[in-house]
């Protein structure tokens, strides 16, 4: 009879040894009784392994990325929980972030900075981010809702992120955090729109144009059809002086103005920068854990 | 009847963030870094059954060499008894895909291993359009062949 020792024996004999980086393993199930979960997907190993594989990491560390998957509420915290780690990424992810948006978009203020954070790397960013990884099945959390086990799950796969590129940082160094955050994170499409928050575009509008110390914004009547009938439609562009600084429709004039007045603004505010200069990053410029590692 | 009205103050907060509700941006696979979909495959076979012959044969002779070649394809082995052999495949956005081999012959098996693993994971369909854009236009896809002569490149050469 073929069992299933023999199987692993002989599937390791074939090759030599088990591959100590490939991610394989032998499942031995209990009892046979009624197949109640026919899906076995639970995390080993194996899945720490490929998961590391997918995301083009080779951590010197084997046991971190099992390390990062691992939530606090595993097993009581009784093993090591990726706490610190998240800690640590939180303030990576802030440091590079930071620096990519403040040199992509030279005119945003910091309100809508913080906003543009806010929504894009956020916690729910972030987890979808970790679903996209595969992260969500290496997970090792308990929810405290028990028996409902998603709730919370945004959460804990968030700062699983988090603590990744902590462990990115920690184990790579900084260069190799900062490209991890640019490939994976930084490439997802920023909407600046629903972020600058605009009550009253025009007034904005008004005041910005005194700071800059230009001409009073004048809104003109470009094009307009069917003024009498049931649908007219305005096109609106707002001046400064004999230059065009929004541009913008509506069914009535009023509609057509503000919506000129919010594109200028948009225009100014949302201004981006395509290839962004980022200060240059070298390995030798912070060397915290290489110093501590060494002290040891 | 008295009712009960929140401060005006409170009420503009809550309208703001009201507004601000954005939905979380979902990362493009391929703009940037590439991830692969298939994240797990798990092999089921039989020990007696004739169905599961060649794909015990596979296991035996390629399925270590599979998995050495894909470090980032989780490879499971696992037998499942008095069945048909069977190769479940896990992607990384939920979903999974169920083969079954019965029968295969060597060469068949890892045909159908390379199907899984270069699955996307999502559900088949039907791809009618030539371009798939974030931000449609109304008017179509721009065509510099049917506009007129006056929006014509040539009148931007003066």
């Amino acid at each position: 009879m073929f069992s299933i020792a023999r199987t692993r024996l002989a599937l390791a004999g074939r090759a030599g040894a088990l591959p100590s980086r490939a991610a394989l393993s032998t499942v031995t199930p209990r009892k046979m009784e009624k197949e109640t979960s026919p899906v076995i997907d639970n995390s080993s190993s194996t899945t720490f392994a490929a998961l590391e594989a997918r995301l083009n990491l080779q951590f010197k560390d084997r046991s971190l990325m099992e390390q990062v998957c691992t939530h606090k509420s595993y097993e009581q915290g009784r093993l090591g929980s990726n706490e610190r780690l998240e800690w640590l990424g939180k303030r990576v992810l802030n440091l590079y972030i930071g620096e990519y948006l403040f040199a992509k978009y030279p005119n945003l203020p910091v309100e809508s900075l913080q906003d543009v954070q806010h929504a894009n790397f956020g916690m729910s960013s972030l987890a979808e981010a970790g679903k996209h990884f595969g992260m969500l099945p290496a997970l090792r959390w308990t929810s405290a809702a028990g028996q409902a086990q998603s709730v919370g799950a945004t959460k804990v796969l968030g700062k699983a992120v988090q603590a990744l590129v902590g462990a990115v940082y920690q184990d790579q160094g900084p260069v190799a955090a900062r490209v991890f955050v640019q490939q994976h994170l930084l490439t997802k499409p920023v909407d600046i729109e629903t972020v600058v928050q605009m009550k009253n575009p025009k007034m904005m509008l008004v005041e910005l144009t005194k700071r800059k110390k230009l001409e009073y914004p004048v809104a003109r009547l470009m094009k307009e059809t069917g003024r009498f009938t049931s649908s007219p439609v305005f096109i609106v562009g707002v001046f400064c002086g004999t230059r065009m600084i929004g541009m913008g429709f509506g069914s009535s004039i009023k509609m057509a103005e503000h919506r000129a007045a919010k594109d200028a603004l948009l225009k100014h505010y949302g201004k981006e920068i395509k290839s962004v200069q980022l200060p240059e990053a070298d390995e030798s410029d912070l060397t915290f854990f290489k110093q501590e590692t060494e002290s040891l | 009847m008295a009712t009960f009205r929140l401060p005006n103050v409170l009420n503009e907060v809550i309208h703001a963030h009201k507004d601000q509700f954005i939905r979380p941006t979902k990362p493009k696979n391929g703009v940037g870094a590439f991830v692969f979909p298939c994240r797990k495959l798990v092999f089921n076979y039989c020990e007696r059954s004739g169905s599961s012959k060649s794909m015990m044969e596979y296991l035996q002779k390629e399925a270590i060499q599979f998995s050495r070649n894909n470090p980032q394809i989780e490879v499971v082995v696992q037998p499942r008894p008095s069945k048909h052999p069977i190769i479940r495949a896990f992607y990384t956005n939920g979903h999974q895909k169920t083969k079954c081999v019965r029968k295969c012959t060597t060469d068949e098996i890892p045909e159908v291993v390379k199907s899984l693993r270069d699955h996307s994971g999502h559900k088949l369909r039907k791809w009618n359009k030539y371009v798939i854009s974030d931000t449609p236009s109304v008017r179509g896809i721009y065509s510099p062949f049917h506009v007129k002569e006056v929006h014509s490149i040539t009148d931007l050469k003066d």
